[in-house]
């Protein structure tokens, strides 16, 4: 186990240095220039150069590169070119919101799927199964943000049962933030609820075909027993291991559903950051996203060992 | 409890943990993005502009009427019979945020920092012999010719000469401290910028009163126009600029918001490349000029009139600056005649590059129909479409383009259109123009740069320095029940009130 580890943290190293020289890469040879957008449109080309200077922008790659590597193993993701703070901390804040969402939208995901398709197996063929999987076909086809605009406009904007956007503003409590996640979480659970069932679903049609379950069944052990004892338990590797990769996808910024709801997340900032080239910042959200990322998966392969005492590492 | 009773409690408890509950008096504003500084003076952008002119102050501002009126200067400057001195005078007693006092030195060292790092300061900086302090209230600026539009560039919102303490003043300053009549409380980027009464304020002699209505206003950057529209519906904000021209039904039908249409806003403008490639060549000008299908370009990117007037006309009616000086060169959408123009110019075809992005959809949308045009005159059309940080970078090139399309507000005063001087990234050093825009900015009598300026408009229409594309009206949107709140491209909200 601890050589399993180990091996496991080396990669870990590999895959964020990895990382860490494609995000500078990509985001100093994409066109676009932070200088010139922070100066707005009537600024000359030498403002924006004198810019870029004080930036220290205008210093060769190769010193920018080894100024970025030194400062990050130092956990020093660098400093925004456009709120003057540093990296870790703008993420830090931006944390709350996309962690909760990603939790909250998880929590829907698996309150819609897990139930529709452990029954769907169980009834296999039958109405509630045929168009269990009709309906999962459809969440999963349906883009996110089609769904959030639709929500926003029905829900917030029409109904008024919900706030339309945002997190609630200065003296918002923590239940008037979680409040403004509702929408957003149930946008995204219903995206994220179809791959999970259609696995919770295929997953127990296998394992109620198996010796022990007709075997339980053939002792005259209660149904509900045979399916959340033993199928369920058995069933649910493959189940951790999408609830994992979602949760992992959710975790580095629901992109699209932030920004539809104007959530001050971890995908809207990396979008902001994107469209100002505030490249610390988009650096250093790619470099937290993989670490995230790769952490999750080892947490999900640990997860395997508990449940699965047959798992051997 | 039954299951329908249980998911009633849940859902009313739901209600009241997410119902928006406002303090008395907060005016909630969607602007279009996070402003990138809150020092007005090095930012030419509006949304600069729109917030910060709540903290900070100029010595002058705008009326209603576009007039220029004193704002922390207590009257209009006494300006020399030679226009080259301008004493303006001080309101006393006026406050800064942190408590200290406004005095001549605070002016005089922050107009001396906007001629250093302000667009608009520097491009004024080397007809300014010198700024001094002459009187504990009373600041003179002392030029080295005559120069008209100061006034005006003293009191525009954009790359501002606000007043800063004397104690602050620096390249780059940390934490802004204005004299305006509120104050930031709190900000948190991409969320709100938060501000609160300055109990410390006294009104201007001059402008308009800032009456302090709301305790508190909150700007909050929403950069999706859907979002900033259904918030507005939803009652979740009480004004929302830069909305869709598609809103504007549904902001007309509703019973929460309604419209609030700028009319006339702005120009959208293809910017010419008089530097480098093939837009220096007069009779290429003369060719585009031609061969653009104006009210086909402004139906495409607008797509009703009543977002939109075909016109080419500098300004339109009802300014002062308005004339039909050379109008009849606009619209003329004759591609035989844009040919002509091509085989003057002995044209081999090389493309003519419009660098462009979607980042305002009508801005692309015009282009498209443009490429249309120009094509139909025998013209190879190559259009660069990139995000806006790319296009704000290679426009500062002029090795990769030969039009680029931006917009503008009517500005106040023509002088504030970079795009008329040669220093401009446009290039445009045509010398007769030249003379005649060192005319307009020396002369100060107001019906003769009037007149001047109808030579002006007649040269860019002649020489092709830029092409206006006609002018557009701005959607913005408000709740029903807010008032005091003028229509603006920069709108101001001191004097907002909303019944809820």
């Amino acid at each position: 186990m601890a050589k399993y580890l180990l091996r496991r943290f080396v990669g870990m190293v590999v895959v964020i240095i990895l990382v860490l020289t494609i995000a500078f890469v990509l985001v100093r040879f994409a066109p676009g220039d932070p200088a010139a957008l922070m100066l707005g449109p009537d600024a000359t080309p030498q403002e924006a150069a004198d810019l870029r200077t004080r930036l220290g922008l205008d210093e060769p790659i190769i010193v920018q590169y080894a100024t970025f590597v030194g400062n990050a193993l130092k956990g020093d993701l660098g400093e925004s070119l456009f709120f003057n703070r540093p990296v870790t901390s703008i993420l830090a804040d931006r944390a709350e919101p996309t962690i909760f969402l990603a939790l909250m939208s998880l929590f829907f995901a698996l309150f819609i799927a897990t139930p529709i398709g452990i029954y769907a197996a169980y009834k296999r063929g039958s109405l509630l199964d045929q168009s269990s999987v009709t309906s999962a076909m459809l969440a999963a086809s349906i883009p996110s943000f089609l769904t959030g605009l639709v929500f926003q406009r029905v829900l917030a904007t029409n109904l008024g049962w919900f706030p339309t956007a945002g997190y609630g503003g200065p003296d918002a409590d923590i239940w008037v933030r979680l409040g403004h996640l509702i929408l957003p979480s149930i946008t995204l659970g219903i995206t994220n609820s179809a791959l999970i069932l259609r696995f919770t679903r295929a997953s127990m049609l296998d394992i109620l075909g198996e010796d022990y379950v007709r075997t339980a069944r053939a002792k005259g052990m209660p149904e509900t027993r045979v399916i959340l004892r033993h199928a369920l338990k058995n069933a649910g590797i493959p189940i951790i291991t999408v609830v994992g990769l979602t949760f992992a996808l959710l975790v580095s910024g629901a992109v699209v559903t932030e920004r539809v709801f104007n959530l001050p997340g971890m995908g809207n900032l990396v979008v902001n950051a994107v469209l100002r080239r505030d490249y610390p910042v988009i650096q250093g959200t790619l470099i937290i996203v993989a670490s995230i990322y790769v952490l999750i998966n080892l947490a999900t392969d640990l997860l395997y060992f508990f449940i699965d005492k047959r798992v051997k590492y | 409890m039954s299951v329908r009773k249980t998911l009633f409690a849940l859902s009313s408890a739901l209600m009241l943990s997410v119902s928006p509950v406002l303090a008395a008096g907060t005016v909630n504003v969607a602007i279009i993005g996070e402003p990138d500084t809150f020092d007005p003076m090095v930012s030419t952008k509006d949304v600069v502009s729109i917030v910060t002119q709540h903290f900070v102050e100029t010595l002058y501002t705008f009326d209603e009427s576009w007039a220029v009126v004193p704002l922390l200067a207590a009257d209009m400057p006494e300006i020399s019979d030679d226009g080259l001195t301008y004493k303006i005078p001080l309101r006393e007693g006026v406050t800064f945020h942190d408590g200290s006092s406004m005095d001549s030195a605070d002016a005089a060292a922050s107009l001396q920092r906007w001629l250093e790092v302000s667009s608009r300061g520097k491009s004024v900086a080397d007809k300014v012999a010198g700024i001094e302090a002459s009187g504990p209230n009373e600041v003179t600026i002392t030029m080295k010719e005559p120069y008209a539009p100061l006034l005006s560039l003293l009191a525009f919102s954009n790359s501002a000469a606000v007043v800063y303490p004397e104690e602050i003043i620096a390249p780059e300053i940390e934490t802004i401290v204005g004299t305006g009549p509120y104050k930031i409380k709190a900000h948190e980027p991409d969320q709100y910028t938060q501000l609160v009464r300055f109990d410390g304020y006294t009104q201007p002699t001059g402008a308009a009163e800032r009456k302090q209505v709301p305790d508190e206003i909150r700007l909050i950057p929403v950069p999706d126009g859907n979002t900033r529209a259904e918030g507005l519906l939803s009652g979740q904000y009480d004004y929302a600029d830069g909305l869709s021209t598609e809103t504007y039904d549904r902001l007309e039908a509703s019973d929460a918001a309604e419209p609030v249409l700028l009319k006339p806003f702005g120009w959208p403008v293809f910017a010419v490349n008089h530097k480098k490639g093939i837009m220096t060549d007069l009779n290429i000008r003369k060719a585009v000029q031609a061969a653009l299908p104006f009210d086909d370009m402004l139906y495409a990117g607008f797509g009703d009139e009543k977002f939109f007037k075909t016109d080419g006309a500098l300004y339109p009616e009802g300014w002062t600056w308005h004339n039909n000086a050379g109008v009849e060169l606009y619209n003329q959408n004759d591609q035989a005649k844009a040919a002509e123009y091509l085989k003057a110019a002995g044209y081999d075809g090389s493309p003519l590059r419009i660098l462009t992005s979607h980042q305002y959809e009508f801005h692309y949308q015009m282009a498209e129909v443009a490429k249309a045009g120009l094509e139909a005159a025998g013209m190879k059309v190559q259009l660069d479409v990139v995000d806006w940080a790319t296009l704000a970078q290679n426009r500062n090139n002029p090795d990769l383009w030969d039009i680029y399309i931006t917009h503008s507000p009517f500005l106040p005063e023509p002088a504030l259109i970079s795009s008329l001087f040669s220093t401009a990234r446009e290039g445009w050093d045509n010398p007769t123009k030249n003379e005649i825009l060192n005319r307009f900015t020396s002369e100060s009598d107001p019906e003769k740069r009037k007149a001047i300026f109808g030579e002006l408009q007649k040269i860019v229409l002649e020489d092709v320095g830029f092409i206006k594309v006609g002018d557009f009206n701005a959607l913005q949107g408000k709740a029903k029940g807010l008032t005091g709140v003028n229509p603006s491209p920069w709108p101001a909200f001191w004097n907002a009130q909303v019944s809820k």
